[in-house]
């Protein structure tokens, strides 16, 4: 050791003693700014509902956004889903915009070039490497007929509906996600979808009495959910009656996973609008058992089915266990969820999200160490399904998005209105997803807005903290290790994380996982539980970088993030 | 015989036993309010609240059978791609939710319902969910058509069958929140009109209090005023006397010791005009002739001393001319004397009250001020004559409250003569003692 290194070495420790894990997550400036890069970027894009006037139901909920690794060049892509407009109403060619990432802080179109320059009325996206050949491939949730795209490894995409078995199904399809719910390797498919509806069946609703208005999902009947089980050859089988997950009642908008009794099998939360959220119980057999009833996640504290949009389902209190943000109507306030002993406590109104989140209408949700504390915080955006609503109820239409910061303690605020960016502008907000797009090791979002613009702002740090990042390649279990949790330990604290796709509404954010760390320059330990069931650990990790983690392989440091 | 706590007269047993009303009414009204919020806690409690959770409950159990219905519905249709056992998970969480809310509606359901109404809904869902399974045996058994059938003929009209008992109990339950609401009513009018009169006893208690306190402090008033007169009277009695007795000793201190010792020393000046020139007897009546003259001055000057004759033959004015040098003499402070604007008379008692007045104010100056200089002001005014005696000493205040026999005597001499005294202090410290006297009223004294 030279007199350089012993010096440097002393500075360390002597800043390390100075660190009080209390003080790590209590710090009370938001530590970060917002920046919106969308223009700078490249990102040209505007959402086509298809409202001509008609006000028929799905105008009003789309649409959603991804952020991908298509090119699995590490770096992310960006996915804009899109809608078109209604037959017999055509004014414009509309369709999804894959945006490549030139790794210079600019994005690409690349959508043609990708063979996704399709009109199709689109609504959410689900991204995950079904076929296992490292290459994420894209499910694309429409009002209609979904979509299937197989990413060939050339940078483009194969439509596989049909052969995929997905095809001949008509629906108003909402959230999806990935996931391996018999833990064989290969990545399942769930749908959520919204209410029996068609051009023809809309009904009249009006909030004014005089002009027809959106729909709330009381006036149509309810849709099942469906479960495709991947059957390893390119196809899928319809599992939902099989599972249990069918039932006619469900009017599902939001669906996220999480491992609800920590048996290491995959369970389900489904957010259903004025309908119960249902809490999927994996039995570990093949089938599911709704148990949101018990677990007091299927209605508010008065008994009531909330109008709930989107989901996340995250360790946010560093308890271990994953805690539930639903968002739901103007007037009934986002449901925040505390796991304990088997059950969820709304603490919505104790964490001081509930009177933050009374007035508006929350759509995408997301939990994210926005300012790298340690401390999950809680990304909301809101805005209403009717632009007549003004008039009648006096909430806006356009609302501003919501950026709860997690003190550590319990308590959130919402800081949207400090960071800057613009970020607090109201919107009609609609999909939330986040990404570390310009790799610098901390998360960026992406906003998508109901017949508007998409937003992509750039997360500044401006207190020093750091990040450690973990890329997950699975062998055994799935490529994309959906499903697997990584659990880091430090200096007496832990963070969780699942690795999963699906969660916010009709969104889906990066599958890297992201953890803050404060100032800290490394950790003890990581612990990652493969779905497979493999568990590996590794030690004294330094922080500020990525890793790819690959099962049964070891860990490998990245340049950078 | 025993002496009673309160003088005779006083008002206070009298206002103790209104103020022991006044809390007895209170803690009355205060115990009468409890019983009732306690009774409308209690109908509250038993009643409503519960009817209202039970309403919850029937309420969660008939939009579990509407759910069932909906099923029923969907399964009618025939438009999902799945077979009829598909719904069975779904009917089995209605199931699960449905027994939990009988459950919890059987421990909040109202008192007054029957054993009969109590059984006949959990019976009714046992007969259904029998037929439910049966149902799913024969969809189980690749019966759909008969299972459908069963559907239409059993579950639809069992379903139904259960929509209108929940109804009727929530009606029933209904019909309960009305009937306590109206009893709540009730209690409310009661409480209110009890209010009312509680507020009307109060008042009138207030009112009758007032007009006794009234009462009492006019008689109390009125005696203090005798009191008052009474003590006035005395003073003017006592200082009337003293002035009376002090001119009396005065005169014959003047009139008789005077006329003695000047005959003693007239006959003492001849006795020594008659003994032999250069003689020690004539030396010796010479001496104690001088001893005489010395002894009719001292007893002349007490006279003067105890009531100056000057002031019933020359009045006020000519007395202060004379008593100030001899206090500025006898006291060894400088006095200025300033008279101003057109004299009048100041005689008799008149005069004697403000020649007391001056000389008390003083014999302050110079007893307790510390002041080696005062002034002594007569003003002439159209109506009043006005009296300053000032001084830059110590002060009143900083000589301590405590009135002595002094400051009370010139008090009693100024209301004597219906004038005003009062002690200042002056901008540059010490004490300013005025008394103003109308004219008019030292003209009615003056006799």
């Amino acid at each position: 050791m030279n007199r350089r290194s012993f010096l440097c070495g002393i500075a360390a420790a002597a800043a390390a003693s100075q660190i009080d894990p209390e003080n790590l997550l209590a710090s009370p400036a938001p530590g970060f700014r917002l920046v919106d890069v969308t223009q700078q970027s490249g990102i040209q894009f505007h959402h086509n509902s298809g409202a001509y006037g008609g006000k028929l139901l799905p105008e009003t909920l789309g649409s959603g956004c991804a952020f991908l690794d298509y090119d699995a060049d590490g770096w992310q892509d960006i996915l804009l889903i899109n809608g078109m407009d209604w037959p017999g109403h055509k004014r414009e060619r509309s369709t999804l915009k894959l945006y490549r990432n030139n790794r210079n802080g600019t994005f690409s179109d690349v959508t043609r070039s990708a063979g996704l320059d399709i009109e199709m009325y689109g609504m959410g996206v689900a991204i995950g490497d079904y076929n296992n050949d490292g290459y994420p491939d894209i499910l694309i949730t429409c009002v209609g007929q979904n979509r299937l795209f197989k990413n060939t490894r050339k940078g483009n995409f194969v439509d596989v509906t049909k052969s995929s078995g997905l095809g001949g199904r008509q629906a108003f399809s909402t959230s999806a996600l990935w996931f391996d719910f018999d833990r064989d390797g290969l990545l399942d498919l769930f749908v959520c979808n919204y209410v029996k509806w068609s051009p023809e069946h809309d009904v009249f609703c009006s909030l004014d009495g005089k002009n027809k208005s959106y729909c709330t999902p009381e006036a149509y009947r309810g849709e099942t959910c469906w479960l495709f089980h991947n059957r390893g050859d390119g196809t899928f089988e319809d599992v939902t009656a099989h599972s249990g997950i069918f039932d006619s009642s469900s009017k599902s908008l939001g669906v996220a996973m999480l491992d609800y009794d920590q048996d290491g099998w995959p369970d389900l939360l489904v957010a259903n609008d004025t309908q119960p959220n249902k809490l999927y119980r994996n039995q570990r057999n093949g089938t599911y058992k709704d148990v949101a009833v018990e677990a007091g996640i299927a209605f508010s504290a008065e008994g009531k089915a909330r109008a709930g949009m989107g989901v996340d389902v995250a360790d946010f209190d560093n308890s271990g266990t994953p805690g539930v943000a639903i968002t739901n109507f103007d007037n009934e306030m986002i449901g925040l969820y505390r796991a304990s002993s088997g059950s969820f406590a709304d603490v919505a109104t104790q964490s001081g999200v509930g009177l933050a989140s009374k007035n508006t209408l929350g759509f995408g949700c997301v939990f994210l160490d926005s300012d790298l504390d340690g401390a999950l915080d809680l990304a909301v955006v809101n805005g209403h399904i009717d632009d007549t609503v003004r008039n009648v109820r006096g909430v806006g239409y356009a609302q501003p998005p919501q950026l709860f910061l997690n003190n550590g303690k319990g308590a959130f605020h919402d800081v949207a209105a400090e960071v800057g960016g613009g970020f607090r502008q109201p919107k009609v907000g609609r999909g939330l997803a986040f990404g570390d797009f310009d790799r610098d090791g901390d998360l960026d979002l992406l906003i998508t807005t109901n017949h508007g613009a998409a937003y992509l702002y750039r997360n500044d740090q401006i207190a020093g903290n750091r990040s450690i990042r973990f890329r997950l390649v699975g062998t055994k279990s799935n490529r994309d290790a959906i499903g697997a949790s990584l659990k880091i330990f430090d200096n007496g604290s832990i963070q969780s994380r699942l690795v999963k796709g699906g969660s916010s509404y009709l969104s889906q954010s990066e599958l890297p996982v992201t953890f803050g760390v404060g100032k800290r320059d490394k950790i003890d330990r990581v612990v990652i539980q493969w779905p497979s069931g493999r568990t590996e650990e590794y030690k004294d990790i330094a922080t500020g970088r990525a890793y790819e983690c690959v099962e049964a392989k070891g860990i490998t440091r990245l340049q950078g993030f | 015989m025993a002496r009673s706590v309160w003088p005779r007269g006083s008002p206070t047993p009298a206002l103790i036993l209104g103020l022991i009303i006044t809390l007895a009414a209170v803690v009355a009204y205060s115990a009468y309010i409890t019983r009732q919020i306690s009774g409308l806690r209690e109908l509250q409690n038993n009643l409503v609240a519960r009817n209202r959770k039970d309403s919850l409950q029937l309420l969660r159990i008939q939009n579990d059978i509407n759910q069932l219905g909906l099923a029923m519905r969907d399964m009618l249709a025939n438009d999902e791609p799945y077979p009829l056992t598909a719904w069975s998970a779904q009917f089995q969480r209605i199931h699960a939710d449905l027994t939990d809310a009988l459950k919890q509606e059987q421990q909040v359901a109202v008192a007054d319902r029957t054993p009969e109404q109590r059984q006949y809904l959990g019976n009714s869902l046992a007969q259904f969910w029998d037929a439910v399974d049966r149902t799913f045996a024969l969809a189980g058994e690749g019966k759909q058509s008969e299972a459908r059938t069963q559907i239409q003929i059993s579950l639809q009209a069992r379903q139904e069958a259960l929509t209108t008992a929940v109804a009727r109990l929530l009606v029933q339950n209904n019909e309960a929140e009305e009937q306590a609401a109206q009893r709540i009513a009730e209690i409310y009018d009661r409480v209110q009109r009890q209010v009312y009169v509680f507020l009307v006893a109060t008042l009138i208690a207030i009112l009758l209090t007032s007009l006794y306190l009234i009462r009492s402090n006019r008689q109390l008033f009125a005696r203090l005023a005798t009191l008052s007169e009474q003590r006035s009277e005395l003073a003017q009695k006592l200082i009337s006397t003293q002035e009376s007795t002090l001119r009396h000793i005065s005169r014959e201190l003047h009139d008789e010791f005077g006329q003695i010792l000047t005959a003693v020393g007239a006959m003492l000046s001849r006795a020594g005009n008659q003994a032999p020139e250069g003689s020690k007897l004539r030396a010796e009546l010479r001496e104690v002739c001088e001893i005489a003259q010395s002894t009719l001055e001292k007893v002349r000057s007490l006279s003067q001393a105890l009531h100056p004759v000057m002031l019933d033959e020359t009045g006020l004015e000519t007395t202060l001319d004379w008593y100030l040098p001899v206090v500025e003499r006898q006291a060894g402070i400088h006095i200025c004397y300033e008279k101003s604007g057109t004299p009048f008379p100041v005689d008799g008692n008149a005069a004697i009250h403000l020649y007391r007045v001056v000389q008390e104010a003083l014999n302050n100056v110079t007893r307790h001020s510390g002041a080696g200089k005062a002034w002594v002001r007569l003003k002439f005014l159209p109506k009043n004559l006005q009296l300053e005696v000032e001084d830059h000493g110590t002060g009143f205040v900083a000589q301590g409250t405590k009135q002595g026999i002094g400051l009370i005597a010139m008090r009693e001499r100024a209301e004597l003569l219906g004038g005003v005294l009062e002690f200042t202090q002056p901008a540059e410290g010490g004490t300013l003692v005025r008394l103003q006297v109308l004219r008019e009223k030292l003209d009615s004294h003056a006799g």
